[in-house]
């Protein structure tokens, strides 16, 4: 079998023309890149040994697929790499460049991380011409089974594929367990034989990003890989299902973890003994947690799965998202609250855990509350959250929950389109220059709540900048005073902003013009898109008020007042209505929920339309004129 | 002598005046319970305290560097915990070539119901990171940080790069309550010194003789107290150019113990002699046998001497990529940059130096600094981290760079355009060349369009690109397909629809970029009562003022002269007449720095305007900030105010 792998091999690169002028016209089009083909073969020997071989050659056309011109692969303690060659051909398919194992650079892979053991083998090629091909091969030999290389055959947008070969091989012993989606639309050759299976995907042509599209990887076809017997970081694992693996996480992982000192839980305890519901107990904890600890990132050998002493975190103050979920979990189990250790994938873009999928997944962790009126969810690096807010990281997705008696998944927090508010209350003060005097208050919430929530410890200067192009719609402001307020009990961001603005109403003639709506004024407009081909997505939903007093220069009368405006669609609602207090006093209201939806590609006409609507009445002008006196 | 015992009895006066104490582990309550840093109450975090000595030892038998590091930092808010974290580079590869770091003690100092409480850092939470082959760092963060604590450490970083002289860095992105750094440079070494930034210090020089060596030690310090914190501001190209600092650089070694002379940079000759002669630099325009094949062939082709100018940058940039790297001397040697298709700056434009050369024309090496290293103003070889080539010829001299894929002649890209570059050549003298490019960066609308009685607007637009902008343009846009720059064009002018559109010249580098299109645009004016009301400049309007702070401290960097032109003829419908026009404008600023003209006339049921925008100078200095200001303030005004026209068929 292992002669019959590597006999392909070689075939594989025999057979290859790298003249680019050979490649079929279809793929070249709107391609920053083609993979001219990718051969990716697992060999599971064993429940601690695992084998990957790669052989990738890609052709690339210009800067903008840059970032695949680099050979990266990622390696730790745990791993022996080998037989790393690679060459540059260019566009004729002449070898111009071979490039050895001693060629690539070692470095670590931290990132923003204090310190982690990960490292990464590097080498970056720089070319003096496009296209040009690069072709490269390496073999890994690593102990941990836990994670299994999955097949993406198109890895991102204006990348066509010419072909893709991936086989997975097991022993008899071992079950794997597969999740293959996004097949429907493309030819995928699936072979299964016994102990091994294989996919192959040819001459796919290359999509072109749209925007307010689904996350790529939501429609490209792609298929993950588990076993049911594993090794992580060298602690062996076998799981047949949540439940199952659950346990084992939470016996070899979690457990040892929750030693924390006997003087803190009574300090604990006795901060929390004047009340007996668990919700304000838990609020109690979270703010000892936030006024406590600071979010520093260390990852060592099983330290990467497995979170830092309670202990430890009490006495440094400090910790990653494991070791901050788990350091709370543990000082809510002093105080009598049920909680449980969270395993999600934290990003804006909505990512479940697969629930159909069992394996090691996530990216980051929080902590679940379950409570009568149904869960809670914590986010325990932050130090500025309110309690269970979790905000647009880690919002509306299936999360795995683990407790002592196994993993269940479960969806995490959704917030209403009306929750995700942003109300501006206040007035502006016209005067017979056109300069005006604003005075404002504004107030975020749910998944709006993170807007400003960095200007909170901010400079003056830096604070003057930052509102200066925040109302970039407004020239020659001058800020007078500005006060920021986290009212995290409430959920609430507060800022209130007193400014001066030379020149806002322009004055032509007899007449002074100027538009009403001065702090929420919509520029955007989603751009053109002839022949759209992806559905629109629209991920989160926000609801904004605006309701402003408007005082006018006392030498000027009002000439026109453009008229109220409604309009109401599938992705929302916007009115704009401005009211005659007196004849130097008007009051207007914006209010526009935009919703949160999905909708088929058919529409989007229509969503540039709605966003173009609310842009030109975003600018609706009032004009005044020179009173006769 | 009598002077330096005055210094050090001064000094001693001075710290005895102090109530605080600076020795390692006496924070007091008094810093501890401090809310805020009294001279910058938003200040997130503070230097108490931030004391370096240098000086050179024998460690094992080898001379090493020594630097002692104390430090004592407040934390006030939760935004300043980042600066609890302690990242120490060390360089090197192998025992005795390796800098290393030893003698470890920090500690975190918090009050607790009024009582000092200590938490001191352990050994184990001391990581060290082999970032790559010749860099190990060395990373630590504090325990116990809460708002309030006091954070102290101190370390001893043994070097063998002795003649390695970091900066001192005065100021800092938080202030500085007490800064205290002293270098004793050993006297083989003579060192150049170079103050740079704003905010000024005093320099205390003094000698003292080092007990390992019997030889007189260069004493600097620079003591300095409530050092306020950098803080930046937009459209300055590097913030870090402005920080107070003092630099070193070894400029001769004289140590005749070891039999050892050599001068470095004591003049700007010197220099540009010790260029000449480097291995990496001098000697590799003289190796020219892998280009001959080539130069055979340019050499029968072109006759003229700006022929052969433009044959060879272009050949050059052919041949040698630019790998992203700067440096002053060649990174591979100009013969294995052409075989491997890549190299840094240096080995690029020496490239280019000996192709000229061998062409027959003059050409020279140009040593400069880019704009984010900052400005060489005295002699320094530091200070140099770019080559670019001088060609001098019968029209003047002729700048070239062909490690940038689409410069001209005398176009470089903003990166090498900085101040003057040093001409390295055989002369008696030094000549310099001046970087700041009097070649204008230009754009030019040509914008002619109808509006129909329901306020629909088409039209023909045509713009211009040239120099600076045009290189920028190529960079940016030249990856796009036709389909993306149509519709990133629409989304930026206000959703336009373009059609027919034509893009020329993009991949002849010698000429102007041209974009060519007709647009339209739905409801492109306001109609309010029965008057309508719109820009005439539409989407070349410029309608945000980037000059947004009061006042400001650093110049304004544009980079290269530059001009924005905006020619417009507009036909308004038939039944509405103009009711009003915005007024006509010229306006110039003070020393000819620029000038703004906007021009409006009609003609029938035409109107025609002519708008200019010019900036003569590349960098403008601060004290013109006001001005600047105001300039655009006026260009906006202008730019966004109306023309106003009514419908006849409604006049009373």
């Amino acid at each position: 079998m292992v002669a019959l792998l590597l006999y392909s091999t070689v075939a594989y690169t025999q057979d290859y023309n790298f003249d680019t002028s050979k490649i079929p016209e279809k793929l070249v089009k709107n391609a920053n890149s083609i993979i001219r083909f990718e051969n990716v073969a697992i060999d599971i020997k064993s429940q601690k040994e695992m084998i990957i071989k790669i052989e990738k050659a890609i052709t690339i056309y210009n800067k903008l697929a840059s970032n695949y011109e680099d050979i990266i692969i990622f390696h730790d303690k745990g791993t022996v790499i080998k037989s790393v060659k690679a060459y540059v051909y260019n566009s004729e398919g002449k070898e111009i460049k071979k490039i050895k194992k001693s060629d690539l650079n070692d470095y670590s892979a931290s990132g923003t991380n204090l310190y982690t053991d990960n490292r990464v083998l590097y080498y970056n090629y720089v070319p003096t011409t496009y296209p040009f091909t690069i072709h490269y091969s390496y073999e890994i030999k690593t102990s941990n089974t836990a994670f299994i290389n999955p097949w993406l055959p198109i890895e991102s947008y204006r990348q066509s594929v010419q072909k893709s070969v991936y086989s997975l091989k097991y022993p008899s012993n071992i079950n794997i367990r597969k999740s293959e989606r996004n097949f429907t639309n493309y030819n995928i050759e699936v072979a299964k034989e016994t102990n091994k299976i294989s996919y192959k995907l040819e001459n796919i042509a290359a999509v072109e990003l749209e925007p307010y599209a689904p996350p790529f990887k939501n429609f490209m076809p792609n298929v993950k890989f588990g076993v049911n017997k594993f090794n992580l970081e060298g602690i062996n694992g076998e799981a047949n299902n949540w439940e199952e693996f659950g346990k084992w996480y939470y016996e070899n992982l979690l457990q040892s973890t929750f030693d924390l000192p006997e003087v803190t839980k009574q300090e604990v305890k006795n901060l929390t003994e004047n009340t007996n519901s668990p919700i304000e107990k838990a609020k109690i904890i979270y703010n000892y947690v936030q006024d406590k600890v600071r979010y520093i990132s260390v990852q060592v050998g099983i330290g990467g799965f497995k979170p830092m002493l309670a202990s430890e975190v009490d006495d440094l103050s400090y910790g990653d998202c494991k070791a901050l979920s788990n350091y709370t979990k543990t000082l809510l189990d002093a105080v009598g609250v049920e909680s449980n250790y969270t395993v999600i994938y934290g990003g804006p873009e909505k990512r479940n855990i697969d629930n159909e999928f069992l394996s090691v997944q996530g990216n980051h962790v929080i902590l679940n509350i379950p409570t009568k009126k149904g869960d809670l969810w914590l986010e325990c690096t932050s130090q500025k959250t309110p309690f269970a807010d979790i905000g647009g990281f880690t919002d509306d997705r299936d999360a795995l929950v683990i407790t002592p008696e196994g993993g269940k998944i479960k969806h995490t927090r959704i917030y209403k389109d009306s929750e995700n508010y942003k109300k501006i209350s206040g007035k502006y003060v016209l005067n017979n220059e056109g300069s005006i005097k604003a005075d404002i208050n504004m107030i975020s919430s749910g998944t709006q709540f993170v807007n400003h929530l960095s200007y909170e410890g901010k400079t003056e200067k830096e604070l003057d900048k930052l509102y200066k192009e925040f109302w970039s719609n407004i020239n020659n402001v001058t800020i007078e005073n500005i006060a920021i307020r986290n009212n995290k009990k409430i959920g609430e961001f507060e800022e209130s902003v007193k400014f001066g603005a030379e020149n806002y109403g322009v004055i032509t003639g007899e007449r002074m013009i100027f538009p009403i709506n001065a702090f929420n004024v919509t520029n955007n407009i989603p751009k053109r898109i002839n022949n759209r081909k992806m559905p629109i997505e629209v991920a989160r939903g926000f609801l904004n008020i605006d309701e402003v007093e408007v005082e006018l220069p006392i030498n000027y009368e009002i000439e026109t007042i453009s008229n109220d405006y409604e309009i109401e669609c599938e992705f929302g609602i916007y009115k704009l209505s401005i009211e005659k207090l007196s004849e130097s006093k008007l009051k207007y209201k914006r209010e526009f929920l935009f919703k949160n939806g999905l909708y088929p590609k058919e529409y989007y006409d229509e969503y540039r339309e709605f966003w173009r609507k609310i842009a030109k009445n975003d600018k609706s002008k009032i004009v005044l004129i020179k009173k006769n006196i | 002598m009598k002077k330096i015992l005055l210094v050090i009895l001064a000094m001693a006066f001075i710290k005895i005046g102090y109530s605080q104490d600076y020795k390692f582990g006496k924070v007091s309550k008094k810093e501890l319970e401090e809310q805020f840093y009294p001279l910058d109450s938003l200040a997130n975090a503070a230097y108490l305290y931030k004391k370096r000595r240098r000086y050179v030892r024998l460690e094992a038998r080898q001379l090493k560097l020594i630097t002692n590091v104390h430090v004592r930092l407040k934390v006030y808010k939760k935004e300043g915990f980042n600066w609890s974290t302690i990242n120490i580079n060390l360089l090197g590869q192998g025992a005795h070539t390796s800098e290393n770091a030893y003698k470890f003690k920090a500690a975190t100092y918090n009050l607790v119901n009024g009582v000092v409480e200590k938490t001191k850092l352990d050994k184990k939470d001391i990581f060290l990171e082999q970032k790559s082959d010749f860099l190990k760092v060395k990373k630590f963060t504090m325990p116990n940080v809460k708002e309030g604590s006091v954070l102290e450490w101190t370390y001893e970083i043994q070097s063998p790069y002795i003649s390695n002289m970091d900066d001192i860095l005065v100021q800092h992105k938080i202030p500085v309550k007490k800064l205290e750094e002293k270098v004793e440079l050993l006297g083989w070494f003579n060192f150049n010194k170079r103050q740079k930034g704003y905010y000024p210090f005093k320099i205390h020089q003094s000698t003292k003789t080092n007990p390992s060596f019997q030889i007189a030690n260069q004493v600097i310090e620079v003591l300095e107290e409530n050092i306020p914190a950098l803080k930046s501001e937009p459209y300055v190209n590097n913030m870090s150019n402005y920080a107070a600092a003092l630099q070193f650089e070894v400029a001769s070694i004289q140590a005749p113990d070891i039999n050892m002379f050599q001068n470095f940079a004591t003049s700007w000759e010197e220099i540009a002699k010790n260029a000449l002669k480097s291995p990496s630099f001098g000697e590799q325009l003289n190796n020219t046998e892998h280009l001959e094949d080539d130069l055979k062939k340019l050499k029968l082709e072109l006759t003229t001497t700006s022929a052969k100018i433009i044959a060879a940058l272009e050949y050059v940039k052919s041949k040698i990529k630019w790998n992203g790297n700067f440096g002053q001397y060649c990174e591979k040697g100009i013969k294995k940059a052409f075989t491997e298709g890549a190299g840094n700056v240096a080995d690029i434009n020496l490239t280019l130096v000996a192709v000229l050369r061998e062409l027959g024309l003059t050409a020279y090496p140009v040593l400069t600094s880019t704009r984010s290293n900052g400005i060489p103003l005295v002699p320094t070889v530091k200070g140099f981290n770019y080559v670019v080539v001088v060609v001098n010829t019968i029209e003047g001299k002729v700048l070239l760079d062909a490690s940038e894929k689409y410069s001209l002649p005398n176009v470089l890209p903003l990166r090498a355009l900085n101040w003057k570059g040093t001409i390295v050549s055989n002369n008696t003298n030094v000549d310099f060349v001046d970087l700041t490019s009097p070649i204008i960066s230009n754009v030019e609308y040509n914008i002619n369009y109808k509006i129909d009685e329901k306020g629909f607007i088409e039209g023909m637009n045509r713009k211009k690109y040239e120099n600076l902008k045009a290189i920028n343009y190529r960079n940016e846009k030249s990856n796009l397909d036709e389909n993306e720059l149509i519709s990133t064009i629409e989304q930026d002018y206000n959703d336009i629809k373009i059609l027919d559109f034509r893009l020329l010249n993009l991949d002849k580098i010698s000429l102007p970029i041209i974009e060519m299109y007709k647009f339209e645009k739905e409801e492109g004016v306001e109609f309010i009562g029965d008057k309508m009301y719109f820009t005439p400049m539409l989407f070349a309007a410029i309608n945000e003022n980037p000059f947004k702070l009061e006042e400001r401290e650093y110049p304004i960097d544009f980079g290269t002269p530059w001009q924005k032109k905006i020619t417009s003829i507009i036909e308004i419908p038939k039944d509405y007449k103009i009711e009003s026009l915005p007024e006509d404008i010229a306006v110039g600023m003070r020393e000819e720095l620029g000038e703004f003209i906007y021009s409006i006339k009609t003609d029938g049921n035409k109107i025609i305007l002519q708008a200019l925008i010019k900036i003569n100078k590349g960098l403008v200095t601060a004290n013109f900030y006001q001005e600047i200001k105001s300039f655009y303030k006026m260009i906006v005004d202008k730019s966004t105010e109306k023309i106003i026209l009514t419908n006849k068929q409604h006049i009373r």
